[in-house]
């Protein structure tokens, strides 16, 4: 309960710091909805050409498509401003003031900051599978969208949960700014079927950087063609990244020694 | 001036030296064109897509990803922190326009990526079974010109949407809302011949093309003739405009710049 009075005051404050910079505000929600055009259109283009990607039509793609501009918004509202100021408290050393404070430092480290224009990108994800879900003349069946809550959730708690090992690792190496980058870089991939890549990328983009349990297998449960077996593991790995990366950061703040002493 | 360069260029390599953990960063700007060719290559395995067989579709990400680097410029995000830091003001004094700097880094810069691209992309073109260039002296020689064609409308338009820092401070939103438009029009997604004739017809006119696209599609052979001419008569055109759109803005700016800061 505590803790959710908390987040309300996270929100609130950050809410008041975003309308002081207003004009940036407007300026990075806008930027927000022209990515999701550019991921939009780099996608259509590929049908133009062809009839399906790895299997998936263009509708079905699309509810893919709107995924990866949601997470992505997802990213930039919540993930992205946290692990920043992660790394920056760790570089200054600074993070003793969020260490001291008696509240869990994994909450009040990853969810202190947000920035809202990412929530534009958010509603651009939203809009993209509306249009696919009209394009189909498909509403989900409950089952179906269960199950996708499920996924949803899964996909979001997984990419937490890598955002959180990346931060960790600012514990010991104090430059991975690039490592963020690289996440970004490679999340590119989300927005396609998993099974448009063949051999070693498809089981890379699977298992070693799980992108497949971020957008394709969530859009296979909304579209009501998920297997049982993927939806256990879904809620298993998000489960294991869940626990295992909390660990990770307690045993990174036990190592912690402040910067300046 | 070529001695202003020379010396301008020795500190910009020192400079970049230090700086080497950017190659990262552009190593990671460049994973985007490998996924777009591996989406490009899953579809052309049953058989060629609009005249592109999966041979072209890796020379034109091999082409375009080399285009791309010789044509990547940041001299706006520079500009950009030099005007709302204030630090504008000691380089107005010197006695050399500060865009010169930016263009001596810029291409001290470039070698540095050739050097690490050029390999890359040779092994990958005579590795892959298939690939046609056209790599006749004269050809080679226009696909030269377009690629500097190509860096001039790059560099300076980049630098006339930089000079918007002196008018609004989310000039970083402007950069990278350009950048992403310039992603999808150049043909760092999709060779623009993937794209609907209609939308073709209008790019032909903008500069978006004749910043990649069009010299890949020279070294590869497919524009030749009269179109070649037309491309190039339209990429200067566009060229001349920027470095003039960049000197006229640069005279109103400066007239009306007070600096922020000490």
């Amino acid at each position: 309960m505590r803790y959710v009075r908390l987040l309300a005051l996270f929100l609130k404050s950050n809410l008041l710091m975003e309308l002081e910079y207003r004009a940036n505000f407007v300026a990075q929600a806008a930027l927000g909805v022209l990515w999701a055009g550019v991921t939009f259109v780099s996608v259509t283009v590929f049908f133009t050409q062809t009839d399906a990607l790895g299997g998936w039509t263009y509708e079905q793609t699309l509810v893919i498509v709107a995924l990866s501009v949601l997470i992505e918004g997802g990213i930039q509202l919540l993930l992205q401003p946290n692990v920043d100021k992660i790394i920056q408290m760790v570089r200054e050393g600074t993070m003793d003031f969020v260490l001291t404070k008696p509240v869990n430092s994994q909450f009040l480290a990853t969810l202190r900051y947000a920035r809202y224009s990412g929530l534009a990108d958010m509603s651009a994800g939203v809009a993209i599978m509306l249009l696919a879900f009209i394009r189909l003349g498909y509403a989900p069946e409950p089952i179906a969208l269960a199950q996708f809550a499920v996924m949803l959730a899964a996909s979001f708690v997984i990419v937490y949960s890598i955002w959180l090992l990346m931060a960790t690792l600012s514990f010991w190496f104090v430059k991975i700014d690039n490592l963020t980058e690289l996440f970004r870089a490679l999340f590119d991939t989300a927005r396609f079927p998993v099974t448009t890549f063949s051999g070693l990328v498809r089981i890379a983009l699977t298992f070693v950087l799980p992108i497949a349990f971020m957008t394709t297998f969530p859009a296979e449960a909304v579209l009501g063609k998920l297997g049982g077996a993927t939806l256990i593991a879904a809620v298993a790995l998000a489960g294991f990244l869940f626990a295992f990366s909390a660990w990770c950061w307690r045993r990174a703040v036990l190592s912690y020694s402040s910067a300046s002493s | 001036m070529w001695r202003k360069y020379l010396a301008l260029s020795k500190a910009a390599w020192a400079l970049i030296v230090e700086y080497r953990a950017q190659i990262v960063i552009w190593m990671m700007n460049s994973i985007l064109m490998v996924i777009m060719l591996l989406v490009w290559l899953s579809i052309s395995r049953e058989g060629a897509v609009n005249g592109y067989t999966a041979a072209d579709f890796v020379a034109y990400f091999m082409l375009g990803w080399f285009v791309r680097n010789l044509t990547a410029v940041w001299a706006s995000w520079e500009l950009d922190f030099a005007i709302r830091e204030g630090r504008l003001s000691p380089m107005l004094l010197r006695p050399i326009h500060p865009i010169h700097n930016e263009i001596a880094v810029n291409w001290v810069e470039k070698l540095l990526r050739i050097l690490i691209v050029a390999p890359i992309i040779t092994v990958v073109l005579i590795a892959t079974p298939g690939v046609q260039l056209n790599l006749s002296p004269l050809n080679l020689l226009a696909f030269v010109i377009s690629v500097a064609g190509a860096w001039l409308i790059a560099f300076m338009s980049d630098y006339l949407i930089g000079m918007l820092a002196f008018w609004t401070t989310q000039t970083g939103a402007f950069i990278q809302g350009f950048y992403g438009i310039r992603l999808v029009l150049s043909g760092v997604i999709a060779p623009l011949a993937m794209f609907p004739q209609a939308v073709q017809d209008v790019l032909r006119w903008l500069p978006f093309p004749y910043m990649l696209n069009f010299s890949v599609s020279i070294a590869m052979g497919r524009v030749q003739g009269e179109a070649m001419l037309l491309g190039f008569i339209t990429q200067w055109a566009w060229a001349a405009f920027f470095v003039i759109a960049v000197w006229v803005a640069w005279k109103i700016a400066i007239r009306n710049y007070s600096a922020v800061g000490a």
